[in-house]
């Protein structure tokens, strides 16, 4: 199933393919949208899923992913970013969004959306295709890390945590969670080297 | 901008590109960021990083009735036609109205009002219910997400005590505190987890630090908080690859901790 995926999801021409989707979804085409949906659903689907743990609550971030999608089609479309890697943002931040809603936990002090935005970080254009080529490399490079590091990456990007909340998470001082989350993306990056 | 901030901002690239990072400390290293071509660099190939997180996600097909979810949500054919549908259904329930006499109508409508009544009451009983299972949803998730703190915490100092490069130190007690004792058991690679017993109360603004002894100068691992018997069990970080322990100490300080120990010695031990 692995394999199958990688081949369909790093067919040529997706990135190509998404800006033509996205241009017709600005036209009010929703054609536009099922192809798109029919690409990276699954994807949006299954991030949503492992942040929430839950059926119901990813099925509703998919949906309100996509309707997103379809309001700032074209705006986004002007841009030419990369199409998965924005869905991803959006599925991130709202599936955190809703997983701190059921917690009631407080925000994130001076902060005015739920989730804390991350940086804006360009992809180049081929990126994305590359990646979904080497989805077991990257998930065997996640588990080579140490406990810590991979835990406290865990904590950032699939719970939303802030370092603060990280470090009392883990009963650690600050400085560690912070040395130890770039120790950690450093190794990920030289396991990776080529991928990404 | 100085070297200084440099060396210290550019430690939260990672924290910044996973978006962990707020407030002061977001502004402190968005400013910086402006400015300096290396840490820039830093975020762009960390960013790449992050951005492959996702394709780590074990795969999950979602749920064939998604699709048309996500399809009619954004106001296709179907739900147009479902709301004409409803409107033409209120429309023939009028006409029928049209022909019924008015005597017929008061019956029928005080029948309904209590028929409303009814069914506002159950519905403010299944709301009270609704409301009391979201409260202890909310409670066990409050519980789940401590209970998941307890397993990290416990998967962390498992990890120490099973690494390869294991290694334990006994801390006898030294003369302020004859009958104190601690263990440390650390890991270059996983930390250090110290426990220790019998230490005798602090006095107002003073507390307890643990040190790496080495050939040069001690090293701080950081300050230790005893409970009311004495007893304390702590995680730490292991010391940087440039320090070689021989062994542990625990002195006392000015609150807070200090960079050189300057205290009395309580506990020492070296290592095996």
């Amino acid at each position: 199933m692995w394999l199958l995926w990688a081949v369909v999801a790093s067919h040529p021409g997706a990135t190509a393919a998404d800006h033509t989707a996205l241009e017709r979804m600005a036209r009010g085409d929703s054609d536009g949208l099922a192809e798109l949906y029919d690409r990276h659903g699954r994807l949006v689907y299954s991030l949503a899923l492992r942040i929430l743990r839950d059926q119901g609550d990813a099925e509703d971030v998919v949906q309100e992913v996509f309707s997103q999608a379809w309001r700032q089609a074209s705006r986004y479309q002007a841009s030419r970013g990369n199409v998965v890697a924005w869905l991803m943002n959006l599925a991130r931040s709202r599936a955190i969004d809703r997983l701190r809603g059921r917690r009631s936990r407080p925000e994130p002090v001076a902060d005015a959306s739920a989730v804390v935005e991350m940086p804006d970080l360009a992809q180049p254009v081929d990126e994305q295709l590359a990646l979904s080529g080497r989805a077991e490399q990257i998930r065997s490079a996640v588990d080579e890390l140490s406990l810590l590091q991979r835990v406290a990456i865990e904590l950032a990007f699939y719970e939303g945590l802030t370092h603060a909340e990280i470090a009392e998470r883990l009963e650690l001082p600050l400085g560690t969670v912070k040395t130890r989350i770039r120790q950690g993306l450093l190794k990920l990056k030289d396991r990776l080297a080529g991928a990404i | 901008m100085t070297g200084m901030d440099h060396d210290a901002l550019r430690e939260a690239a990672g924290l910044y590109v996973l978006g962990a990072l707020v407030g002061d400390e977001r502004q402190a290293f968005d400013a910086h960021l402006a400015t300096c071509a290396e840490c820039q660099a830093d975020v762009r190939a960390l960013g790449g990083v992050v951005r492959a997180l996702p394709y780590a996600v074990p795969q999950v097909d979602p749920p064939p009735a998604l699709r048309g979810r996500v399809l009619a949500a954004v106001g296709g054919e179907t739900s147009r036609a479902a709301v004409a549908g409803a409107a033409t259904r209120v429309r023939s329930s009028l006409a029928l109205g049209g022909w019924l006499s008015a005597a017929a109508l008061l019956v029928m409508s005080a029948g309904l009002g209590a028929y409303a009544y009814s069914l506002r009451e159950r519905m403010s009983g299944l709301e009270r219910q609704l409301r009391a299972a979201v409260e202890r949803l909310d409670r066990s998730e409050q519980e789940l997400v401590a209970a998941k703190g307890a397993a990290d915490r416990a998967q962390l100092r498992l990890a120490v005590l099973t690494a390869p490069d294991m290694k334990q130190v006994e801390l006898a007690g030294q003369a302020p505190a004859p009958r104190a004792a601690g263990r440390a058991f650390w890991s270059r690679a996983n930390g250090l987890l110290f426990t220790a017993n019998q230490l005798p109360p602090l006095p107002a603004g003073r507390t307890y630090q643990l040190w790496f002894l080495t050939p040069g100068a001690p090293v701080s691992a950081g300050v230790l908080k005893p409970d009311a018997n004495g007893r304390v069990t702590a995680a730490f970080d292991a010391p940087g690859d440039a320090v070689a322990p021989t062994g542990l100490a625990v002195s006392i300080e000015p609150e807070g901790g200090v960079l050189a120990p300057t205290g009395a010695i309580y506990l020492a031990g070296l290592s095996h």
